[in-house]
């Protein structure tokens, strides 16, 4: 039966990514502030798409960064922040040097992925690791077009987009605050519908 | 007997590192069980066609209930019933899961089924994530699991759109409709099991957000707003039963909404049917002395022990169970004491050798798809402990 199976054979799902870091977001307990915090950090997770070519599959607001690289032979762990330093470092010369695929005008094969180091860069995440990079990265044109392509598809990098920019105004015809006043019933610490 | 494997427990600080903020009982018990069910290959294999058949029945149940009106019988509120014949007419109102509480299975005895949370099914993050967890810390990677529901919801995900078996076509159906996550404010269970639902939807590459039911703008003709923008899909997890009694003005525009095609709601009205405990009656009807099934009446059986279920009841509240004549013997009052009442015949969930009492969760998502047990006095209630399983 299809869904018997052992970790390691369920490990091919993101199940792997959520037992190595939690899920996303859910460090804070339910707050009671209306407004959202302002993101910290990202959590983003970097796939291997070819030997040595890497794209971002997804990407979100979080209150720590974390990079999860997901490899060609299906290992997943989490760059630890010597790793990501380091890439980021050794990008920031090639960037220095014109070789970083990220200022190129037209990079060769850019649509199969780049080298971990750009796309680290082309990442929300990797803008906050490198902001000491500063203008010389985000004022550049070839980078805002480039890091584009460094996403698995255009929704993934709408999507990451919306997410760290959030517009926040009030629509007047419609109806809110529905279960405003709503206690918990449940004496647990958590409640337990359907149960 | 319940044979079962004592493990390492999983630390409090790991479980909440993962999300996992209930760990712990009001009396300061964990609620996570420091041991795992084990259970056979073909009991794993049973439980995932019990389940296969048991919501081919409710099917077949659900369409009755509304050929002949029966919405009042089986307890619906009056106000859903619009938007509840609406879901159940299109198929884009897909069920995304539920789960089905079980008696037997193991140690020997026959499955039956107690009653299906088809439209607010907790307990997700513990079988889904917690209880592959145990195994991992216990270095069990080889020791086999029934447990496919993280994928099979993933999977599910995309019928969303795909709205059939075949799930390769969902990147190229998928127009990037927007899909909404809600829970109740205050609520770190619910809020996690709707973030969990949240981050498997995003992996399979929609658009989503997560917001407080009292944050979302609702707007019968233009639909479903969160900070200005629209969302074209919203899971809740909300009761319609609540919906309906709490906040009938939700109801009503919720019921527009639908029937304006603004947006999408998970799960859909049509669970509600399965939810009721009304609907037990109507599969005996259909199914009399099916072998999943236990006999349930709206009065309590004659000569023989039962137990009587309020039919929209949670957390074992209400819930009593009476002797041969009628008479409580287990179980007091409760919340739900003023509700419509169904009788359902008793039957002995298997037990450890500490007369601990183990009823199995199993979850469905367009199939069987993984299973966990409940363990806890005679009446299961919200001081019950979760177990994992194994397969051995």
């Amino acid at each position: 039966m299809k869904y018997m199976k052992t970790l390691s054979m369920a490990a091919t799902t993101g199940l792997a990514t959520l037992l190595a870091t939690g899920l996303t977001g859910c460090g804070q307990k339910p707050a009671e502030e209306t407004t959202q915090p302002q993101a910290k950090g990202a959590f983003v997770i970097i796939e291997e798409t070819a030997p040595g070519k890497y794209k971002i599959k997804d990407e979100f607001p979080a209150d720590e960064t974390r990079i999860v690289l997901k490899e060609l032979n299906g290992t997943e762990r989490v760059l630890t922040k010597e790793e990501m330093d380091k890439l980021v470092k050794e990008e920031a010369a090639k960037i220095d040097d014109g070789t970083s695929p990220l200022v190129q005008e037209n990079p060769p094969q850019a649509s199969e992925g780049m080298g971990l180091g750009s796309v680290l860069l082309s990442s929300i995440a990797g803008a906050m690791i490198g902001s000491w990079i500063g203008n010389k990265l985000f004022g550049n044109q070839n980078y805002q077009n480039n890091r584009k392509a460094n996403y698995k598809s255009p929704s993934t990098y709408q999507r990451s987009m919306k997410s760290f920019n959030k517009p926040r105004k009030s629509a007047t015809t419609k109806r809110s605050g529905f279960f405003g006043n709503k206690k918990s019933t449940s004496s647990r610490s958590g409640g337990f519908f359907g149960g | 007997m319940v044979t079962l494997r004592p493990i390492t427990p999983l630390t409090t600080d790991y479980l909440e590192s993962l999300g996992f903020e209930w760990h712990t009982d009001r009396d300061e018990t964990p609620y996570i069980a420091d041991s795992l069910v084990s259970i056979t290959e073909a009991e794993a294999e049973a439980y995932y066609e019990a389940g296969n058949e048991l919501y081919d029945m409710f099917i077949e149940a659900g369409e009755y209930v509304i050929e002949n009106n029966l919405f009042h019988e089986i307890g619906i509120p009056f106000n859903l019933v619009e938007v509840i014949k609406e879901s159940w007419e299109n198929d884009v109102h897909w069920h995304l899961y539920g789960r089905f509480d079980l008696a037997g299975g193991i140690d020997g005895k026959p499955i039956k089924l107690l009653e299906f949370n088809a439209d607010t099914p907790t307990a997700l993050f513990e079988t889904a994530i917690v209880q592959w967890a145990m195994l991992k810390r216990n270095h069990m990677e080889e020791s086999a699991q029934f447990n496919g529901v993280y994928e099979a919801l993933l999977e599910n995900f995309k019928r969303l759109v795909t709205l059939q078996e075949d799930v390769s076509t969902f990147e190229e159906r998928y127009e990037g409709w927007k899909f909404l996550f809600t829970s109740i404010r205050g609520n770190s269970e619910e809020e996690n099991t709707v973030r969990l639902l949240q981050h498997i939807a995003s992996e399979v590459g929609y658009e989503t957000e997560f917001a407080y039911i009292d944050e979302v703008e609702f707007s019968g003709e233009e639909g479903i707003f969160y900070h200005d923008e629209q969302y074209e899909l919203w899971f809740k997890l909300i009761p319609w039963e609540d919906i309906a009694l709490e906040e009938s003005d939700l109801a009503m525009l919720l019921t527009q909404i639908i029937k304006n095609q603004k947006a999408i709601i998970f799960n859909p009205a049509y669970t509600l049917l399965f939810q009721s405990k009304g609907i037990l009656k109507i599969l005996w009807n259909l199914y009399p002395n099916h072998p999943l099934l236990l006999e349930t009446s709206d009065r309590p059986l004659e000569g023989q022990m039962c137990v009587a279920k309020p039919v929209f009841g949670r957390e074992g509240e209400s819930v009593r169970i009476l002797d041969e004549n009628g008479n409580t013997i287990e179980g007091g009052e409760g919340d739900y004491d003023n509700h419509k009442m169904i009788y359902q015949a008793y039957t002995k969930l298997p037990t450890d050798e500490e007369g601990a009492h183990y009823q199995a969760g199993l979850f469905f998502a367009y199939e069987s798809c993984g299973v966990g047990f409940r363990k806890g006095g005679k009446i299961l209630d919200n001081m019950s402990k979760f177990v994992g399983h194994v397969v051995d």
